[in-house]
């Protein structure tokens, strides 16, 4: 439903995006997630058609958003970071303002607004003035205000950015919903946890090269991989840090009480050989297993420039 | 027939703000109190001399015509100036460059809005102006004439006030900026007029620079345009006939001369329409660039 192929931008001395390629199939919900200053505002200010890129193409269902602005404008839903509020104006006319620059009046209009406000819980709030709702409210009403001309492609850029809890759970809860609708999403977000919790597919942006991109079965084996092995023995561990300190795949080593966690590049085969070798030292495992991670571990080791060494630390 | 979705929304949220109803107060209480003085030192006039000098009464129609055209000039830069820099701190404007709307119908939108409040303005203070048919002297295509050159100032302050507003981020830099448009218009072709006839009356000949090249750049001027309708409907010394004694010499430009009207209106209407491209570019930078590779 979206791709986006080498696009590179660059702002006077700064590259913003170095070649980026992604892939959204259709009705996904696509987490894209990085650092400050990765490219993830201008991919999506890219996608949709605020800036032009130098280099590459962004094709919205097989259209290209260059070529074709128009076309991809009537099939995107944009939500942005920040909410702009019209004084004066209420939150029935401020959805029937945008129904009309989408070429939508009269009956039609109301009728999709309505629909609209009722899905974002917003249908008692209509005849309320805009800038007298709480920013959550408002967010809701940008979510909904994205919808009015029913787009298949919905982008947003830190939606839940500044949000309490309960009303990013309410938000979360929409989204699941607009998926279940057969939406594609594309939702970029700081909130990780979050992003795994909903999310089909992510991508992580880094430097303005897409540095991983799967679904979320490949990103939880990276997952896996990225957390570090515990591993309990019983009497003096001097036999198995001398073991461990000799093997390829051993990155760091940290002695926890009476654990040791293994930074460890192997994956469940050589876990496996670790384990075998450690027994046949003679070693007393009577504990080795991964450490549960999540996304936030796998987003920092990704986006880790500073290079890693084999270390020994005590900790109290 | 759809009507522009900027003009309707601004039209909708402007109806319910004190702002539009105070100028148009303002606008109209300063007129009548310039007109009621005006006639009342005309008839303090008659009183003491026991004469009555109808010239009087048409300078009546002068004083306001000029009172307006000033008031405007002031009046229509700070209605356009701050339209889409406004949108850009909302962050209201990169919404709108994402649904189907262009970045010339924004304009076009902010542009209708902006002269639609000027038309007000100018249209509800047609009362005060007609006080002069009581006395005669000035016929309706004489007062249609002057309305003619208000709406094309309008439409040319008006679109100068978008471009700066499509080209600052802040608004009160595009106001600011505006309004120097209006100075160099208005105030900087007068200024070069001057310094050429200065220097033509420094030559040996005494020659007449004014009717060279610096008097076509009046051509551009709002304010030569309003003094020549002046000048066509109450021969010279009305209105703002002492900052512009070139317009007297404007008999010997020949064919520019005798159609010295229609052609500045129309070369302001040119520029007008420049404005309003370079503020349809500048809406959206994005796609303004080309593609380097």
């Amino acid at each position: 439903m979206l791709r986006i192929e080498n696009l590179k931008k660059v702002f006077g001395r700064t590259v913003a995006l170095d070649g980026l390629n992604m892939t959204v199939e259709q009705g996904a919900l696509y987490g894209f997630v990085g650092p400050n200053g990765a490219g993830k505002t201008t991919t999506i200010k890219t996608v949709i058609g605020l800036l032009a890129p130098d280099e590459g193409r962004v094709l919205v269902g097989g259209i290209d958003v260059d070529k074709e602005p128009d076309r991809v404008m009537a099939r995107i839903g944009y939500v942005p970071d920040s909410f702009g509020v019209y004084d004066n104006l209420k939150v029935s006319e401020y959805m029937e303002f945008f129904a009309s620059c989408y070429g939508l009046t009269g009956l039609k209009a109301r009728k999709r607004a309505q629909m609209l406000l009722e899905q974002v819980g917003l249908d008692d709030k209509a005849d309320f003035y805009v800038e007298g709702l709480s920013r959550g409210m408002q967010q809701r009403l940008c979510l909904a205000r994205a919808l009015i001309h029913n787009p298949p492609v919905l982008i947003m850029d830190e939606p839940t950015a500044g949000l309490d809890p309960r009303t990013r759970y309410e938000f979360k809860e929409i989204l699941k919903e607009l998926q279940s609708q057969g939406k594609t999403i594309l939702i970029s977000s700081h909130i990780l946890p979050e992003l795994a919790e909903i999310c089909t597919d992510i991508g992580v942006v880094d430097q303005g090269r897409m540095v991983f991109e799967g679904s979320m079965e490949e990103i939880l084996e990276q997952i896996n991989v990225a957390s570090p092995l515990l591993i309990s023995v019983s009497g003096s561990q001097q036999e198995a840090l001398k073991l461990l300190r000799a093997h390829p795949e051993v990155e760091t080593i940290t002695i926890r009480e009476e654990e040791i966690v293994v930074g460890f590049s192997g994956d469940k085969k050589d876990e496996g050989a670790l384990l075998k070798q450690l027994i046949d030292a003679g070693v007393n495992v009577y504990g080795f297993m991964r450490e549960r991670g999540n996304l936030e571990s796998v987003f920092m080791q990704i986006t880790d420039h500073s290079g890693e060494e084999v270390v020994l630390i005590h900790e109290d | 027939m759809r009507i522009n979705p900027i003009y309707r929304q601004e039209s909708r949220a402007g109806a319910r703000s004190f702002k539009l109803p105070l100028i148009i107060l303002g606008f109209n209480s300063v007129l009548a109190v310039v007109a009621l003085l005006y006639m009342y030192s005309m008839i303090a006039q008659v009183r003491l001399t026991a004469e009555i000098q109808y010239s009087s009464f048409l300078g009546l129609y002068s004083f306001v015509a000029t009172m307006e055209f000033v008031l405007l000039l002031f009046i229509i830069p700070g209605l356009t100036a701050g339209s889409i820099s406004g949108e850009r701190e909302r962050q209201t404007l990169e919404l709108m460059l994402t649904t189907r709307l262009k970045a010339s119908d924004i304009v076009a939108g902010k542009l209708v809005q902006g002269l639609s409040t000027v038309f007000l303005l100018i249209v509800s203070s047609f009362p005060i102006l007609g006080l002069v048919f009581i006395y005669g002297g000035v016929t309706m295509p004489d007062v249609g004439l002057l309305l003619l050159c208000y709406v094309v100032t309008a439409v040319l302050l008006g679109s100068a006030g978008l471009f700066c507003s499509a080209l600052m981020r802040r608004s009160t830099m595009a106001t600011v900026t505006a309004y120097l448009v209006v100075v160099v218009l208005n105030a900087g072709t007068l200024v070069v007029n001057y310094l050429a006839d200065g220097l033509g009356e420094m030559t040996l000949t005494g020659g007449n620079a004014a009717a060279g090249w610096p008097m076509y750049l009046l051509l551009w001027n709002p304010a030569a345009t309003f003094q020549t309708v002046l000048n066509s409907q109450m021969g010279s010394g009305s209105g703002l006939a002492p900052f512009f004694p070139q317009l007297e010499r404007i008999a010997d430009m020949g064919l520019a001369g005798r159609y010295w009207l229609p052609l500045s209106m129309a070369l302001q209407l040119l520029l007008a329409a420049c404005f309003l491209w370079g503020a349809v570019r500048n809406t959206k930078p994005g796609r303004r660039g080309r593609r380097r590779g």
